[in-house]
Formats: structure tokens, C-alpha cells, sequence
């Protein structure tokens, strides 16, 4: 297997807004390589969240070819990215996104149950992942009853429990104070440190570009600089 | 996809919002009851239209001679074995009944009418609205009984009363026209006054004696209505059965007999269904809308769903199970209250003697009793269901027509 888990050549995406064409990307070429902590930064239109939602599977370029973990992503089918989704990414999203009727404990062994995990195992992974964490206080509280922080690190612990090659995260700290937010960065980083998760995340927030390992600029749809420094 | 987590995703959807859904249910609880109990109420009607037409000395089969229904009289008769009896398992016949039955002129001192004079056995006559009138005087004591018992109607026309004696007129055998006086043992009270007016009976052996033929005109017989619940091929059994038996004469049903009547039992039937389509089929914009709006509140949730790997398909069967469940508890509390409708309330059946002349001519009885039947109540309960599915493909196909990033940027 490749050492790379993304890689994007030369693709483009415009979208109609009001039938006047915006160029959301235009023949960018990006690569993350397995273990890394990347942040997509720019402003608002510069390309970020259309890119991660290609890598995603979410959205198709118009041009170029994307391959996540090997798999080619133009050539699926809508049923075969949403089974690439569920078995080899990990979504967690600006606005948490939790299911409601479900408690924290619930929501963490969703995917899983999607998945076809048996009980069992998925308690015991769900129990772990809460305690880790430092949430398992909150297994039995429903979304409305946590606050935002809280409810952030339960769409992590959801997004990272099934072990998937390749995190997401779109504004995670949109939502967030900035205490709750440095907590949250901890938390990420962490999980690439210690558990090896690949994680790549759009954002314009400075603080979280800070704890990313590399970052990629966009801007216009372009990439305009992609450098590696020291995390804070 | 697991059924479990879609059903525990349902369920507890639909307690998000209680009062909405409670209306919901609320809607569908009163509309299935009121199916339910307008379904019990029609066929109430239904069949006592057919035990009416059954009851007027028809019977669920009858032996003719041929060409008896087109010119009814004692030249179209039949002589009947004395030891005869129908060749049919005990159990599934309530009783049969031999009868001449002719038309006649009955006098009184003051006034004359037409009638139909009636030769019967009072002993076998349970299975003929006979057995069930009330009665003013005297009943027939047997078939030999030369008296005659006469409609309180008849015999406020004919202004007699028990004891006075009647002059009947009528043609026998040899086609010569035989009169006879009878004394009225009683008056009968049919609770209607066409079948009073209509019909004096004599014992069976007393006419045969005035006609001088030993011949009956008809055998009438009455199948068990349990039987015929649990067997729907019983009566044409029954009928084939005497049929070859009574190779040379008509065999007919009351179906044949009483085609108005039997007309309107299988138009019940229709007007059953499109009563129940027209009612649930206006609940379901009802539920559409709910199941809509419940959709639509929920986009993001579905777009989040299928972005982490939730197929269509599964976010559909969600929609639908929502829908399902929502009505499988409507229809189960509905029928519940419509049985409770059926026996607590109307148990004891509607009195409607009051319009007792137009619902005699409807063909119906006095007494309406709801009838709920097995049938009915599967019926109500799978197209229900069935609706309920209906009925979620639109608010579904709303909950999948965006593309996952579209729904959670909603």
C-alpha cells in the first residue's frame, strides 16, 4: 500500500452560483502522506472546504483525478463512495452534527453499527474511546444536554472509533471558545501523535493552523503555499 | 444496514415532537375506529338484509318445480318422499322445510284480498321469519292444523279477528277452484307490514287435503351461519348435493331468488372498501404533510447521515418505518376503540322501528346490530399499513433528493 493516503492531481471544480461560474478550484495538485496533521487555510471562497469535500467523497471535480487510500474516487458510484466513507473516513463537522434522539455513548457506536460491528465490540470500542477522550462522564447525555465542546469531542471520538485512515475536519473550532477550541487541538493532536491518525482540516482559524504539522494556503482556488513547520 | 438502529432511529424520532405526533395519531385512532365502526354498521345492515331475505321462506337454497317462479301455482309442484332428508353432514344445516305455497283469495265478511296461502309445517318453520313472530292468539299446532294464521296487517284490512272464520279461495290440481272456510287460530306480528299483508299459513297437510294433491310446491333449506362463516363453499356444496338428487327440478340459491338482496350484498362489499379508501385516503395528506415537515427539520441530519456512509436506501427505509410505526399504533389503539364502539356502545344494536316502513323496504329488520367482522379488520389493518408506506415515499424521497453536502449546508 502506498504511503500516501490523498492524492489529488491537477483538479479543478467550478460551481454555478446564480449562473455566474466561481472557479472553487482550479488544477490543484495535493498529496497527504499517511500520519500527517494538515490544515487547508484561506479565506472564505479560496477553495478549502471544496477541496477537503472532494477528498471526502462529498463532492466530484470537474477535472482531475482524486484517490484516497489507492481507491480512485471518479470512478465510484454514489453507493460505493458512501461505502468508502463509512469504512475509511472520519468526518467531524463544523457543527458537530450529532444525531439528537441519540445519547453521546449512542452516537459514538453509530458508524460502527453502520459498519455491522457486533455489540460487544462496539461498546467496549465506544467505552474506550469516551474514557480517552475524558467524556465518558457524558455517555448517557444527549447532544442538548452537552455543551459545544463537549459535543465536538463526541463527533471525535464517533469520527475516529471506527479507526479510519483519514480524518476530516471542516471549521472544527467554528462553533468553539478558544479555550474549548486549544482543548480540542490537544485532543487531535494527540490522536496523530500517539495513535498515528492521518488528519486533515480546513479552517481559517490561526490557532488551529498553529497545531497542524503542515499547511496548505489557498487562495483563488489555487494552492499558494503548502510548508511544514513546528506545531505549537 | 441493521433494522434495530433504523427502528431505535424511528421510534425515537417520533417522540421529538410528541404533541405533533400525538395529533397525528390522534387523527388516524379516530378515523380507523370510525372505519371500523361504519364497516361493523354496513355489514350489520348487509347481513341482516340477507337473513331478511333468507328468513321470507326462502332459505339459503330452495327445490322448485320448473317453471314455478314464472307462474307460481299448484300445477308446478312435486310430490316429496315422507322419510326425505337433505343429504348433508349434521351441523352445517340449521333445518329444511317442505311447503306449498300458492296464490289465493281470502275472504272476510266485510272485505276480500289476494295472498299467498302457505302450506307448512309450524314444527320446521325455525328457519323462516316465522319461527320468530309474535303472535295474537294461537300458533298452528301441526302440520294437519286446519286453521290458519293471518298478519295483523291482513287482518286489520280484512276487519276480522281470532276465532272468525275466512273464506279462502284458491285453484287445485285439476285446475278447478277449491273454497274452504278456516277459523283464525291467530294473528302473527312480523314487525312489517308486507309479510303481514302477504302471506296466511295452514298446516301443510290441511292445503295438500283442500287441493286434493299430496304434492309440495317447495323445499326450502337453511344452512348454519357458522358454517357458512368458516366454509364459503358450503352453499354451492349444499346445492350441488340436491341438485343431483332433485335431478328433474330447479335447485336455486337465494342469491337467484332474491336478486335485489343479493345485489346489495355484494355492493356492500364495494361500498366497504371505498368508504374506508375515501376516509384513510384523506389521512394521509395528513400524515404526508406531518412526515414532510418532520423531513424537512431534519435535512442535515440526513445529509450528516449519508455523508458518514448511510446508504439512500437506509435513510428511506428510516422515513418509512417512521411512518409505519406511527400508524401501526394508530391502527392498533383504532381498532381497539372501534370494537369497544361495536360491543360496549352498540352492542345491543340501533332501534329503528321508528322508520320501520322504509327500512322494511330497504329489506331490513326493526334492529340494526354492528357486525365486526375478522376480515374487515385485516383489511383495515394492511391497507393501513400499506397507506402508511404510501404515504412516506414522497416525505423519503424529499429526505434523499439532496446530495449530502447540499443537506448539511441547509
Amino acid at each position: 500500500m502506498s504511503d500516501l493516503v490523498v492524492r489529488c492531481h491537477s483538479i479543478s471544480r467550478t460551481y454555478q452560483d446564480d449562473s455566474v461560474p466561481v472557479r472553487a478550484l482550479v488544477d490543484v495538485d495535493f498529496e497527504v502522506a499517511r500520519g500527517e496533521f494538515v490544515s487547508l487555510a484561506g479565506p472564505s471562497g479560496s477553495g478549502k472546504s471544496t477541496l477537503l469535500n472532494i477528498i471526502g467523497g462529498l463532492d466530484r471535480p470537474d477535472a482531475g483525478t482524486v484517490e484516497v487510500d489507492g481507491v480512485g474516487l471518479n470512478q465510484l458510484s454514489e453507493s460505493d463512495l458512501s461505502d468508502l466513507r463509512l469504512h475509511k473516513l472520519g468526518f467531524v463537522f463544523q457543527a458537530y452534527n450529532l444525531i439528537p434522539v441519540l445519547s453521546a455513548r449512542e452516537n459514538v457506536e453509530f458508524i460502527m453499527q453502520l459498519q455491522g460491528v457486533p455489540a460487544g465490540e462496539r461498546h467496549g470500542r465506544a467505552e474506550a474511546m469516551l474514557e480517552e477522550l475524558g467524556i465518558e462522564s457524558m455517555a448517557d447525555r444527549r447532544p442538548g444536554e452537552m455543551s459545544g465542546g463537549q459535543q465536538q469531542r463526541v463527533a471525535v471520538a464517533r469520527a475516529i472509533v471506527t479507526h479510519p485512515v483519514l480524518l476530516l475536519a471542516d471549521e472544527p473550532s467554528a462553533n468553539l471558545d478558544s479555550t474549548t477550541t486549544e482543548e480540542l487541538l490537544k485532543l487531535l493532536r494527540r490522536l496523530n501523535e500517539e495513535h498515528g491518525v492521518t488528519i486533515v482540516t480546513a479552517t481559517h482559524d490561526p490557532l488551529v493552523m498553529s497545531y497542524a504539522r503542515r499547511q496548505v494556503r489557498l487562495r483563488d482556488g489555487r494552492i499558494i503555499e503548502d510548508s511544514a513547520r513546528e506545531a505549537a | 444496514m441493521p433494522l434495530k438502529l433504523l427502528a431505535q432511529l424511528s421510534t425515537r424520532n417520533l417522540f421529538r415532537h410528541r404533541r405533533r405526533n400525538l395529533m397525528m395519531l390522534l387523527a388516524i385512532v379516530v378515523a380507523v375506529a370510525g372505519v371500523i365502526l361504519t364497516n361493523a354498521l354496513i355489514r350489520g345492515m348487509q347481513y341482516d338484509m340477507r337473513e331478511a331475505a333468507v328468513a321470507n321462506l326462502t332459505g339459503h337454497i330452495k327445490v322448485l318445480a320448473p317453471g314455478y317462479l314464472d307462474d307460481p301455482n299448484i300445477e308446478k309442484s312435486f310430490r316429496l318422499a315422507p322419510d326425505w332428508q337433505p343429504d348433508v353432514p349434521a351441523g352445517e344445516v340449521e333445518g329444511w322445510a317442505a311447503r306449498i305455497r300458492i296464490p289465493a283469495v281470502i275472504m272476510s265478511e266485510r272485505e276480500t284480498r289476494g295472498i299467498q296461502f302457505v302450506g307448512v309445517d309450524p314444527a320446521r318453520e325455525n328457519i323462516s321469519f316465522l319461527g320468530d313472530v309474535t303472535l295474537i292468539g294461537e300458533g298452528l299446532k301441526d302440520a294437519e292444523d286446519g286453521r290458519v294464521l293471518i298478519g295483523v296487517e291482513l287482518a286489520r284490512q280484512l276487519e276480522t279477528e281470532v276465532g272468525r272464520r275466512l273464506v279462502i279461495i284458491t285453484q287445485g290440481l285439476d285446475g278447478k277452484n277449491r273454497e274452504a272456510g278456516f277459523r283464525i287460530a291467530g294473528l302473527y306480528d312480523a314487525e312489517g307490514t308486507a309479510l303481514e299483508k302477504q302471506f296466511v299459513f295452514t298446516g301443510v297437510g290441511a292445503l295438500q287435503k283442500m287441493v286434493n294433491a299430496d304434492v309440495v310446491t317447495e323445499v326450502s333449506v337453511k344452512l348454519q351461519d357458522d358454517a357458512l362463516v368458516t366454509d364459503d363453499k358450503l352453499e354451492l356444496d349444499v346445492k350441488s348435493r340436491l341438485a343431483s338428487f332433485f335431478s328433474t327440478l330447479d335447485v336455486m340459491d337465494w342469491q337467484e331468488l332474491e336478486p335485489q338482496a343479493a345485489a346489495m350484498f355484494v355492493y356492500v362489499d364495494s361500498a366497504i372498501l371505498i368508504w374506508f379508501l375515501v376516509i384513510m385516503g384523506a389521512l394521509i395528506f395528513g400524515l404526508v404533510n406531518t412526515l414532510v415537515t418532520a423531513v424537512m427539520e431534519r435535512i442535515r441530519e440526513f445529509g450528516m447521515l449519508r455523508a458518514v456512509g448511510m446508504k439512500p436506501s437506509a435513510v428511506v427505509m428510516q422515513v418509512v418505518l417512521e411512518s409505519t410505526i406511527i400508524m401501526l399504533v394508530g391502527v392498533s389503539v383504532g381498532i381497539v376503540v372501534g370494537w369497544l364502539l361495536c360491543t360496549a356502545w352498540l352492542g345491543d344494536g340501533i332501534d329503528l322501528s321508528r322508520w320501520s316502513e322504509g327500512i322494511e323496504m330497504a329489506g331490513m329488520r326493526s334492529r340494526l346490530t354492528p357486525r365486526l367482522m375478522g376480515h374487515d379488520v385485516i383489511l383495515v389493518t394492511v391497507l393501513s399499513l400499506v397507506f402508511g408506506v404510501i404515504a412516506a415515499l414522497y416525505p423519503a424521497w424529499r429526505a434523499v433528493k439532496l446530495k449530502p453536502l447540499e443537506a448539511i449546508r441547509r
